[in-house]
Formats: C-alpha cells, structure tokens, sequence
C-alpha cells in the first residue's frame, strides 16, 4: 500500500526527529492500573480478528483477546479503533497503550515498537476453486491472483510469485465479491476467511493450494515499556496454556492454534 | 457472515453525524480564517502578500491526508496531545482556509478595477471600500465556486479516518468487512452523501438568486 507506507515513512520519519523532544515516560502498566482502563487499538474491518456484530458491537478474536486481557488486569477496557496503517503511530504517539490487531512480527516493525510473545499465528494460502491444477508458485505464472493491498500476502507474492498477475483490492469484503463474482479465481489471503468467501457463492468453493509463510501475531507495545512487557508476556503464555486463546481462536477461526509452537517460540 | 440488517443503516446514519460536524468545523473554521487570506492576497504590502501565497502553496500543495496525520500524530509526537476532534477541525480548518482564501482571492480580483477608483473618490477609507464595495460585489461572484469547494469538503471528511474517526465512509467500510455485502452497504453510502451535498446546492441556488436581485 502505497499511502500506507508513505505514511509510516512521515510518522518515522517525525518520531526520527522529534524523539528527544518527548518527555521520559512513566510506568505505563501503573498508569493503567491507576486510570483503572486500558486503551487497545483495534482495526474493527478485519474479519474475523476485528469487525462489527448485527447490533455494531465490536467483535472478532482479537477483541475478545483484548477483552480476556482487560478482565484479566483488572481494569475496563477502551477500544481505540484505527485502521492498518495507522496501529503503530497509535502506539508512539500515546493514543493507544497496547495494540492487538492481527499484528505480525516483522523486523521493521520491531525497530520502532516492541512485541509481546506472539499469541496467535497467521496462516496465509493461496486459494483456488476446487479441482484446479495449482500447487507451487510457479504453477500461478500468469494467472491473475487477488490480494488485498499491503498485506504480507501482497508482499509475498510480490516476490516470490513473478510470473503471476496480481489484483489488489482495498479491503477482504471486496476480494471477495470479486472472487465470488468470477473477476479472479485464485485468491491469497488468511486461511481463516476461506470458509465466509466460499459461502457468497457456492458453486465457486475455495480450497487451499499453497500454504504461504506463516507470521506469529503478537501484541504491541511502545518501547522501553518492561514492566507492561512482562506482564503481558506472562499473561499471554498462561493463556496459551490454560487454552484460553485457543478457544477464542477456534470460535472465530474454526481452527485450532499450534499452541506448543507458539510456546516455544514465546520462550 | 452477519446478515445486513436495520442497525446497520442506522449505524451509517449515526456515522454521518460526524461526516455533518467535521464539514461544520471546515466550513466555519475555513472562512474565519480564509477570509483574511484573501485579503492578504491582495494586501498592498508586498509582505503580506508574500506570506499569505506561501501559506496557500504550502497547504495547497500536501494532501488532506497528510495534514490530518500530522495534526494529529504530529503534533502527538511533539507532546500536543489533541483529542481526535481538535485535531480533525485543526487540519480541515488549516485545508479549506488554504482553497477559500485563494478562491475568494480571485472573486475580490474579479470586481472591476472601476470600483475601486470610484470608491477611493467618494473618500471611503480601504476598510469602507472592502465592506460596502468590494465585497458584497465579490459575494455574488463567489457563491458557485465556494459550494463547488463545500461540497467537496464533505466528501474530504472521509480523510479524518485516518485519525480513528468513524465517520460515514469508514462506517461503511466496517459495515461491509461484517456483512460483504458492498453493493448494498456503498450504495447507501453515496445515498447520504448526495442527501448531504444536494441541498448546499439548492441552498446555493436560492442565495445566488437572491443576491442578484439588484441585475
């Protein structure tokens, strides 16, 4: 995403600059505890991690994880809705105290803001209609594929799918009108929202082809934060183990999370 | 998926409150300060002059987007920390300040020079000249271009989602990433908008017949 990048680029580019000028900050995890709220920044249009209920109510896994997390704190929690681009500019700039929105772990990212162990992983595929002959990249050399703009799956293909035409729309709702409606027969997207595009239209059924590279979402938080980072930290392995998170998980996802893997690569 | 239903229209009805406040705040907070932009403009001193064009190419020259993102990260960054309201109205102010005052420049520029010179000969002093020459002429002429550009803010509003407003447009979004249905959902949207839009018009309509009615 063009904008988006750019974007990320000002809101570096001035935290570059005026970094100094920022005044030492207190204990983040005692101001929360001493407001008795916590500020989550959530994308509320990313089915099934954010989005709306029938009676526009946020929900979605990464809400309830927030929600789970809040509980847990012992505080109320306030949902600070953002959109991608803009999750970590929430975090530097204050407006937000953790971010939990379908957040992936990527070297840049850890440059300017730090992650929690990851909570959940992010599966991406390659889809296509059932029965078609695709199971390695180069099988999509000039097919057209859809991505949605900006994604790790954008990104991916990008690189590794050369020959292939990519379509790139703004938003999950829109590929998936596009695939439905026939415009494009291969989709890459997250493994989880296979089952609601299929459902738009049933004689066009998805099935995953080639299982991209997997991110581990995790929660973010501004830098520096120790005290917050390890509660969080702790709080996110007991979880994992006690299969909190994998049941949020699976109500939203209909899949199970790799919780021993995700263990081991919180330790 | 969720079914579309009632709450949702209401939910974008609900949103396009704030699409109304934002618009509000640029057409109210523009003119305040577009108005002496274009005085400025055309100021006899050549300093005033030269500050006000720099003002306008700047502004005039970055995207809505990135004076919104700035007001509000920006200046987040430098320890200002607005609310998401100040800083939506700080940046659509900033805006339409930039276009108002550059297109009420040229409707002061379009009274003919006559009337200055006959004005300076009746004795009236610069500010009578502008109150009771200048600019109820340069009104009648200003009247299109000034809802061409209101009309044009009210779309621009949508811009201040960036900032975590969820105004009409990104309600539709959410909407549609709940429902996928984006035909029904978009289509509402425009609806409103065009509710929202329409009547300026007409209202511009009506006030240009009415100011001509000395032709």
């Amino acid at each position: 995403m063009k904008r988006a990048s750019f974007l990320r680029l000002v809101a570096g580019a001035s935290a570059g600059l005026l970094a100094p000028g920022v005044a030492a900050h207190a204990d983040t995890l005692d101001d929360i505890k001493k407001a008795g709220k916590i500020r989550v920044a959530i994308d509320l249009a990313i089915p099934p991690f954010g989005m709306s209920d029938d009676k526009m109510q946020p929900t979605g896994s990464d809400v309830d994880v927030a929600r789970l997390l809040a509980k847990d704190l012992g505080v109320e929690l306030e949902i600070v809705t953002t959109t991608g681009p803009t999750r970590i500019p929430m975090l530097q700039t204050s407006k937000a105290d953790l971010v939990i929105s379908t957040l992936s772990i990527t070297p840049e990212r850890a440059k300017v803001i730090d992650f929690s162990v990851p909570y959940a992983d992010h599966p991406s595929v390659v889809a296509g209609l059932k029965g078609a002959p695709i199971s390695k990249m180069s099988d999509l050399d000039g097919k057209k594929v859809a991505v949605v703009r900006g994604t790790t799956q954008d990104t991916d293909l990008t690189q590794q799918a050369k020959g292939a035409q990519l379509v790139r729309y703004e938003d999950d709702a829109t590929m998936a009108l596009a695939f439905a409606s026939g415009q494009v027969d291969i989709i890459a997207t997250a493994r989880s929202l296979l089952p609601a595009i299929s459902k738009k239209n049933p004689s066009r059924t998805l099935e995953p082809k080639i299982t991209m590279q997997t991110f581990y979402l995790a929660i973010g938080l501004r830098k520096d934060e120790p005290k917050l980072l390890a509660w969080v930290n702790d709080w996110v392995r007991a979880n994992l183990r006690n299969g909190k998170l994998a049941a949020i998980y699976k109500q939203y996802h209909g899949i199970d999370i790799p919780t021993e893997q995700l263990l081991k690569a919180g330790s | 998926m969720i079914k579309l239903s009632a709450t949702h229209l209401l939910y974008l009805v609900e949103a396009a409150r704030w699409t109304i406040l934002l618009s509000l705040l640029a057409f109210v907070g523009g003119s305040i300060l577009g108005l002496p932009l274009a005085v400025m403009r055309v100021a006899k001193s050549r300093l005033v002059r030269v500050l006000a064009t720099a003002y306008i190419q700047l502004i005039q020259g970055t995207p809505l987007l990135i004076v919104l993102f700035l007001s509000y990260f920006g200046l987040g960054i430098l320890g200002y920390k607005l609310i998401p309201l100040v800083a939506a109205g700080l940046a659509l102010t900033l805006y339409s300040a930039a276009f108002l005052g550059e297109i009420w420049r040229g409707c002061i520029e379009a009274v003919p020079k006559t009337q200055w010179e006959a004005s300076d000969i009746l004795g009236l002093n610069r500010f009578q000249q502008y109150a009771y020459v200048v600019l109820p002429q340069a009104l009648r002429i200003a009247i299109p271009p000034t809802v061409g550009f209101m009309v044009q803010i009210v779309k621009n509003t949508s811009l201040a989602s960036v900032i975590g407003f969820v105004e009409l447009s990104r309600a539709g979004q959410i909407v549609n990433n709940s429902t996928f249905e984006p035909f029904v959902i978009f289509a509402c949207v425009g609806a409103i908008y065009f509710v929202l839009c329409y009547p300026l018009s007409l209202a511009a309509r009506t006030l240009e017949k009415r100011v001509h009615v000395g032709r």
